[in-house]
């Protein structure tokens, strides 16, 4: 259980159900854009009530999946010293649903960065199909909510993510791990 | 291909009950935010709030009912075809209850509009707009008519779950 | 200067004319508020009549950043926010004179005349119309 200021939830007894919505990044151009994959399964719970009898994912964890790929890109553009979250949907449109056994691309793009907030383009495909074309804003909201607290540390990018960053392609063809900004 | 029943655990559906509906018009409807909700832990720790994409998952399904009630569960089918201007206004924590108003602007065969918005304890929280296609897997192969039957089947049955 | 029949890049400033301008900012509020083309009109306030909010500002200077290939600091654009959090600018929920001064000074592609009369803070937001953006904008562009 979480406890005033204590983070127990590293403790994986109310972790079951994981929200981390992509899978690895194959591409990652530090503050201009970044591939990432995801792997759709059976075993992913949320299915079978979408529908039952006919699995296919959300387009809402379409869209949760691509904030999380463009979200790491626009944090990492500031070595994740803000607290990135999504404020608006600019528009998505989608083409085609997705079953168990495919596996996504998606497609991330930065298009504006400020001190306040980022705004991305991105699609989603699978195969040759194009699934979704996605375009999103975040906010860094340290800098914009004025009069709200929030906590110190960024618990927006925690040890839910690092899995996917430790092995982050880079444009020099090494990989390795991000460093996080300490705040 | 395993078929779920009612018996195995609901995890995702993002609405409580609706509390009210007039035909092809408007839906209201309530969802109540628990910490007893798992991805809550990851989202964030120390801050658990419900994440954004759940709130437009809730505007959808309210949409949803608004389509399969008004076209008699015609449909197995009803996905997010687009959305714009998604703006998420405040976060909701465990133990508040949002509120969700959805009103259709045109509901036509295969496709639909909405406007819709969620408010908690009087603040506001989300608002879209939106638009669904709805359709039967059979209009493409006719051999999925069972699986249509079996999705609206179920669906039937959450529909009296929720209202 | 103006520079008639450029061809430069998108991501170039180029001069254009008011109508051209009004026009591309019309664009731009309908895409980022999904607001429609008539209700978009100079005298239009951004909050009250196009229910722009703050996460809408950010993503309008984005877009006009792109549409018209120049830099805008949020703070030019929109000051009100700041204004309204330094406890020297206001008092008893009205702009105080080194309020107003700081404001004329952020913002002079604004008419502030009427305001002044009743500085309201809770007025501050029917400054931002449509119009002053493309004042912004035209000094921006014919300032390069």
């Amino acid at each position: 259980m979480l406890s005033n200021g204590v983070d127990t939830s590293q403790n994986g007894a109310f972790a079951e159900m994981r929200w981390i919505w992509i899978d690895k990044f194959v591409e990652f151009h530090s503050g201009e854009s970044a591939v990432a994959v995801k792997n759709v399964t059976l075993t992913e719970e949320h299915l079978h009530d979408h529908f039952p009898g006919f699995p296919v994912m959300p387009e809402t964890l379409m869209i949760e999946a691509m904030a999380q790929t463009s979200g790491i890109l626009v944090g990492e553009a500031n070595r994740f010293k803000e607290k990135v979250i999504l404020a608006k949907v600019k528009k998505c449109v989608f083409f085609d649903y997705v079953k168990p056994g495919d596996t996504l691309k998606l497609y991330a793009k930065i298009e504006s960065l400020a001190p306040e907030a980022a705004s991305t383009s991105g699609k989603i495909t699978c195969g040759e199909k194009l699934i979704a074309e996605i375009d999103l804003m975040f906010s860094h909201i340290d800098q914009n909510l004025a009069g709200k607290e929030f906590p110190k540390e960024n618990f927006v990018f925690t040890d839910t993510f690092k899995s996917l960053l430790r092995n982050l392609p880079f444009d020099d063809g090494s990989s390795g791990a991000l460093e996080s900004g300490q705040d | 291909m395993r078929i779920a029943t009612m018996a195995e655990i609901m995890r995702f559906i993002l609405i409580d009950k609706i509390v009210s509906l007039e035909r092809g018009r408007v839906i209201k409807t309530v969802k109540n935010v628990s910490l007893a909700e798992e991805y809550l832990a990851d989202h964030f720790p120390t801050f658990p709030v419900l994440p954004g994409v759940l709130l437009l998952e809730g505007l959808i399904e309210s949409a949803s009912w608004l389509v399969r009630e008004a076209e008699n569960f015609a449909h197995s089918m009803i996905l997010l075809e687009e959305a714009r201007n998604v703006k998420y206004k405040s976060f909701v924590a465990p133990g508040a209850q949002i509120e969700y108003t959805v009103e259709a602007k045109t509901i036509e065969e295969n496709i639909s509009s909405f406007a819709g918005f969620g408010e908690s304890g009087g603040e506001q929280i989300v608002e879209a707009k939106f638009g669904l296609r709805h359709f039967n897997l059979a209009d493409e192969n006719s051999a999925m008519a069972a699986t249509d039957a079996i999705i609206i089947e179920n669906m039937k049955k959450r529909w009296e779950l929720l209202r | 200067m103006a520079m008639n029949g450029s061809t430069g890049s998108p991501s170039q400033a180029k001069s254009r004319d008011r109508g051209e301008i009004f026009q591309e900012v019309q664009e731009v509020l309908v895409d980022a508020l999904g607001v429609d083309n008539d209700e978009v009109t100079a005298e239009a306030t951004l909050m009250g009549d196009l229910g722009a909010e703050s996460i809408d500002f950010l993503d309008i200077v984005f877009r006009l950043e792109k549409a018209f290939g120049i830099k805008i600091p949020r703070e030019e654009l929109f000051p009100a926010e700041s204004l309204m959090n330094n406890p020297e600018f206001i008092n008893n929920g009205k702009l105080t004179e080194v309020g107003l001064a700081e404001l004329r000074e952020k913002i002079p592609h604004t008419d502030l005349a009427a305001f002044e009369n009743n500085p309201d803070i809770n007025k501050l937001g029917d400054l931002f119309t449509v119009g002053a953006i493309v004042n912004y904008i035209d000094i921006k562009l014919n300032a390069a």
